[in-house]
């Protein structure tokens, strides 16, 4: 008779209690967790920061603040919803799923999985300490250039522009970590049998994500300490008078920008596909069609940039090639949006609160994908640069496209994760004023861009009073119905009703097959692929 | 290699032509970040095989470790072999097999403390004075 124990390679040497687990913790369901734990806390900073801009909004004339401060409010919003609240919420569901969908232990390399996490909360505190100093009479706030950092604004700003500075390169050198660690997993930790054409499309979308920031991270990095040595070691990278370019920022900078937007996207429009095949019960429509256009889509991404700027004074040829490669993206997009269509027609289609949420995401994504296609037009851009017009189309991408996306994904998978149902009407509550009131906020901020209305300006012109107030109440709603998904997370991790391992009817995948929760280890044999 | 290869070309090129347009301190970040993707995969390459087994069969207890280029094999007597679990100061658990003045760790690397303990009780029961 014969007895055979193997450890396979597994790099768990604990599993601590308390907070040393958390602290310590190299398992990518725990670090996961943390991703999204701290996405959420960072989505609701931020939504407490432009909220108070939208009440400044709310009538023409200084209501509230100082000038100042309003800038720093929104370029610290958007630098904390970018990489502090949406990026993380990415990583967190490629942290508990891409080893679960790929049928491997853990993702490749753990310890590196865990300080990719750790540096987030220093870099979040360093974003946000400048208001605290400031309140003791240290610096004069945070970051008030917007999130674009634009020299030479930035290179005479105060010491939030330096913090700022040094919280994107720890953000950057955690993006990157957490990159590698998605491209290794996914290169090698697969289940036998499947192939790169096999792969589950979250994979796929967060494999080209991780391209994407391997490629641009490098480029924001070098930008950002050019401006540290402008601002501090008598460099002159950005400074015209010292023989520099500023417009030279704007390009570094987007080369970065544009495909950070995919980054965002990629990864949702990557599981995107699983709700909705899932919940029209037939299989994905036009998986490889999809998997070409991630790719079509990630190249284009880091050739587009300038579009960004068009205003700025380029050479004519240069105006046209960025114009058409622009607008070429909406080939392959316009694939993915026939591929989602498709996947639901004539399915057996039901409306839990993931579908509510996934078919609402294509509409209000699709918003947001015509909208950028105006702005791509290089004589309509013109009229439209640096108006509320760009403040909307970016918001339909941002957070109709990425976080309601994450939402739906947060409901779709919620229950695997914690082993509860969560409570369905008020899902249901929750999507139709997400949906209602966002558009009620941003529907008026389109118009008040085509009226003529600069972005980033704490007063304005009476003509635009109306559709403020209105945007601003809806705001509010808006941002009041997110405790609502704060309650239902939290109750639902705390327990209810029991949720089957397939928790939906229509789902597939490795990790419907696993118990709900998954076990501490995950897939200790691989499974195998046929 | 193709990956890191293809993923070091485009983050040079991208760095080189920056440089060129006169932002130069992008190419170091570019090199620091080819160096530690290549690391990471060699590191993969070198250790996504590693292994520690026991095969029990008839009087004999065989133990073999991988480690990159290196492997090692104990045999014991499987009715001499003793199992000792030592408590360590941290309140974790190492797991050795001994005979004759010989001791082998096992799964320091590749189980936590409960599958340490787990195992020492299955072994236990099999390997020793089998009562």
């Amino acid at each position: 008779m014969s007895y055979a124990s193997t450890a396979g390679h597994d790099e768990h040497h604990d599993h601590p209690t308390g907070i040393l687990r958390w602290l310590t913790t190299t398992n990518h369901k725990d670090i996961g967790t943390m991703y999204l734990i701290f996405s959420l806390i960072m989505f609701m900073v931020g939504g407490l920061m432009i909220l108070a801009v939208r009440v400044e909004l709310f009538q023409p004339g200084m209501q509230l603040m100082q000038p100042d401060f309003y800038n720093q409010l929104i370029g610290v919003h958007a630098l904390v919803m970018i990489f502090a609240a949406l990026m993380p919420a990415a990583t967190g569901f490629a942290n508990w799923m891409l080893p679960l969908q790929l049928g491997a232990p853990d993702m490749a390399l753990p310890r590196l999985n865990n300080w990719g996490f750790w540096l987030l909360p220093p870099a979040a505190i360093l974003l946000t300490l400048p208001f605290t100093l400031a309140l003791f009479g240290i610096g004069d706030g945070a970051i008030a250039t917007g999130w674009t950092f634009y020299a030479p604004l930035s290179v005479q700003g105060g010491i939030g522009v330096d913090f700022a500075i040094f919280a994107v390169h720890i953000l950057g050198i955690s993006s990157v970590m957490g990159s590698i660690n998605v491209i290794v997993t996914i290169f090698n930790m697969r289940a036998p049998g499947m192939t790169l054409m096999k792969m589950p499309m979250f994979a796929w979308g967060w494999l080209i994500t991780a391209f994407l920031l391997i490629a641009t991270i490098p480029v924001l990095a070098g930008a950002v300490t050019m401006l540290l040595t402008d601002r501090h070691f008598g460099t002159h990278f950005f400074n015209a008078a010292g023989g520099g370019d500023p417009i030279l920022f704007q390009h570094l900078f987007w080369f970065f920008g544009h495909p950070e937007v995919y980054i965002l996207l990629l990864p949702v429009w990557g599981f995107m596909p699983q709700i909705l095949q899932t919940f029209a019960r037939k299989p994905m429509y036009g998986y490889k069609a999809q998997v070409y256009s991630f790719w079509g889509i990630g190249i284009l991404s880091v050739v587009v940039w300038a579009h960004h700027f068009f205003t700025v004074g380029m050479p004519v040829p240069a105006l046209i090639y960025f114009m058409f490669s622009t607008m070429a993206i909406s080939v392959p997009l316009a694939v993915l949006f026939f591929c989602w269509i498709a996947t639901m027609w004539r399915g057996s289609m039901t409306f839990e609160t993931p579908m509510l949420f996934a078919v609402g995401w294509i509409i209000l994504f699709g918003i947001g994908g015509l909208t950028g296609l105006v702005l791509a037009d290089v004589a309509a851009d013109a009229q439209y640069h640096h108006t509320y017009f760009v403040v909307a189309h970016f918001h339909y991408t941002l957070f109709a496209g990425g976080i309601m996306g994450i939402m739906a994904g947060v409901y779709y998978w919620l229950p695997k994760m914690t082993g509860h149902m969560y409570n369905e009407n008020l899902g249901k509550l929750h999507f139709w004023l997400t949906a209602i009131s966002f558009n009620l906020t941003f529907i008026p901020q389109f118009f008040l861009g085509l009226a003529g209305m600069p972005r980033r300006i704490p007063d304005y012109a009476l003509q635009f009073a109306d559709f403020n107030a209105v945007s601003t109440v809806a705001a509010l709603v808006l941002g009041l119905s997110q405790l609502l998904f704060i309650y239902n997370i939290v109750s639902c991790a705390r327990g209810g009703k029991k949720a089957t391992d397939r928790v939906w009817e229509g789902s597939d995948g490795l990790e419907w097959t696993l118990p709900s929760p998954p076990p501490y280890h995950s897939f200790t044999e691989q499974p195998v692929i046929k | 290699m193709a990956v890191v290869a293809i993923t070091a070309a485009f983050s040079l090129l991208v760095g080189l032509g920056f440089s060129f347009a006169g932002a130069w301190l992008v190419l170091p970040f570019a090199g620091l970040e080819v160096l530690a993707i290549a690391y990471a995969f060699y590191y993969i390459h070198c250790h996504a095989g590693d292994y520690e087994s026991i095969t029990i069969e008839g009087d004999s207890l065989t133990i073999e470790k991988h480690d990159y280029k290196h492997d090692s094999r104990t045999v014991f007597n499987r009715y001499w072999a003793g199992v000792l679990v030592r408590e360590l100061p941290c309140g974790d658990h190492s797991l050795y097999l001994r005979s004759h003045g010989k001791e082998v760790e096992f799964g320091r690397h590749f189980m936590n403390d409960d599958q340490r303990l787990q195992l020492a009780e299955q072994l236990k029961k099999r390997v020793g004075v089998i009562t």
